[in-house]
């Protein structure tokens, strides 16, 4: 590398900055994937707790998205296929966020599932202003990205 | 969207269903696939107003709750006393009475527990839950 | 508010509070029991301790279920002590994995419950199915199978299986493809309804018998069976 000069630096710091973000947003996704993955038996019941799709529906995605969210999360902390971890973690956390607004609104009472068990501790406002949080770094990522050319799904795949 | 996204969203897409389906195979006897596991009996207590005399009411609760109050009628059983219950409650049935387990509130869990060992173990059909359980019959029935 | 109703909405709205400035810090908020075929119940010790500043009091410790009691051994918990709740869970005629709730409040935080979780997973020796075979009016008194699965390679050799009624003929056959048992049941009266228990005694463990139970209903408008 032979960039100088202050602009050189600047841009540096960007991308550390970048990566940062995308490793803890990644985390995150991994954190709470792995928490449901556990126990996919318990989330298919929180998942139909919102009761938003029919209970075979439910059981299938409690089953599926889980590994989603880890898969994405991985993809995010180790910079591979990113720009479509980046459109699946924002996809989902829009979901997320819907769902607990929907909830609320509905007067469920949200043990959402989001954390597994360790979320029962968290209250609404509290998911809300994490989820937005994570969802505003994603959006964040998603227009500071580089050209998703760089990455291939090839070598996403060893990831 | 550029194309290469949508590669990537499709390969991790697809990529997440390896692990899933092999997960759900692994669970495929502990999961229950067309129905919730246990909440898909619940009734109303309107709904069982309907079947008259036909409704067996079943008391989950623990026996020093039943023995202070319980819905006329009502036969006990609950996990601490499991097969001797059971017996006195299988003389009582036949195969046209309905099966309607309660337990102390909305929250408990013992009605469902109760249920689904009537549905599986003792292989009876038309086994429910009361929603809202003994708290909710007492209050319709001061 | 009195305190039933307290626990009431702490039990809705325990994802509704935060959790700044615990005063009781957890050695753990979760436990794992696996009891033997032997036992009777099993126990939790949840250990806890005063890491504030000021003393804490335990308002109250309620379990989720009638088969839980919690007990605690001193209500005032002065700063730096430690000390524990112990979950009793009574296994009756449970099996499985079982899970219950236990809800502590205490004057630190009169809003948060803190909700200790204990996990049972109770084993079980035979796997009865079904655990009642029924001739209705229109059957005919043929024999019913029914299934008994040793479970988890305990060594089982033999069944014994009585019936508390002697018309019903039991025969016990050793199942090769389940490694278990199968007792074929066939009632020998007609005319009377039968409401029959049958006993199932496996010959393990020696220490610790337990008696399983079949039951088995014939209304009297079943017919024999022609000859």
């Amino acid at each position: 590398m032979n960039r100088s000069g202050t602009s050189g630096e600047a841009f540096h710091r960007g991308v550390l900055v970048r990566r940062g973000l995308a490793l803890l947003a990644g985390a995150v996704f991994v954190y709470a994937g792995i928490l449901k993955v556990r126990d996919p038996l318990q989330f298919a019941l929180d998942v139909n707790n919102y009761h938003l799709v029919s209970w075979p529906i439910g059981v299938r995605l409690a089953f599926y998205l889980p590994w989603l969210e880890i898969l994405a999360g991985l993809a995010l902390i180790f910079y591979r296929a990113f720009s479509g971890a980046l459109a699946i973690t924002g996809a989902l956390m829009l979901g997320f966020i819907g769902a607990t607004i929907w909830a609320e609104a509905q007067g469920i009472n949200v043990d959402c599932g989001c954390f597994g068990a360790a979320g029962s501790n968290l209250s609404f406002s509290w998911h809300l202003v994490l989820n937005l949080s994570i969802l505003l770094v994603l959006l964040f990522l998603w227009f500071t990205r580089a050209k998703p050319d760089e990455i291939t799904p090839a070598r996403a795949a060893s990831a | 969207m550029h194309s290469s996204v949508v590669r990537q969203i499709l390969l991790l897409l697809g990529l997440a269903f390896l692990p899933a389906i092999g997960q759900a195979v692994y669970y495929r006897n502990a999961a229950t696939w067309s129905a919730p596991p246990v909440d898909s009996a619940l009734v109303t207590l309107s709904e069982t107003k309907g079947w008259g005399d036909a409704v067996l009411w079943v008391d989950a609760r623990p026996e020093e709750e039943f023995a202070r109050a319980h819905v006329p009628g009502a036969l006990l059983l609950n996990e601490d006393d499991w097969d001797a219950r059971l017996r006195t409650l299988l003389t009582a049935w036949a195969p046209e009475r309905k099966l309607v387990v309660y337990c102390s509130a909305k929250s408990c869990s013992a009605s469902h527990a109760v249920a689904e060992r009537l549905r599986h173990e003792a292989g009876l059909e038309n086994v429910y839950v009361l929603e809202g359980g003994w708290e909710e019959w007492k209050g319709r029935n001061p | 508010m009195n305190a039933r109703l307290i626990l009431a909405v702490s039990f809705l709205a325990c994802s509704l509070a935060g959790t700044a400035g615990a005063a009781l810090t957890w050695e753990s908020k979760a436990a794992d029991l696996h009891p033997s075929l032997a036992d009777k119940t099993t126990a939790a010790h949840f250990k806890y301790k005063n890491t504030g500043e000021k003393p804490v009091k335990i308002t109250s410790v309620h379990a989720s279920c009638g088969c839980t009691t919690a007990a605690l051994a001193k209500d005032l918990v002065a700063p730096g002590e430690s000390g524990e709740i112990t979950a009793t869970f009574t296994i009756g005629d449970r099996y499985g994995v079982q899970t219950k709730t236990i809800t502590v409040m205490t004057d630190a935080e009169p809003t948060q419950a803190t909700v200790l979780k204990l996990t049972a997973t109770i084993p079980r020796l035979l796997e009865i199915a079904p655990a009642f075979v029924y001739w209705s009016a229109n059957d005919t008194l043929e024999p019913k199978t029914i299934t008994v699965k040793v479970q988890d390679d305990y060594p089982v050799t033999k069944l014994n299986v009585t019936s508390t009624d002697k018309s019903l003929a039991t025969k016990v056959e050793p199942d090769s493809e389940t490694k278990g048992f199968k007792i074929v049941v066939t009632p020998q009266e007609a005319g009377r309804p039968i409401n029959a228990a049958l006993k199932i005694e496996p010959d393990y463990p020696k220490d610790a018998p337990k008696t399983f139970y079949a039951n088995v209903r014939v209304d009297s408008r079943a017919k024999k069976p022609p000859q």
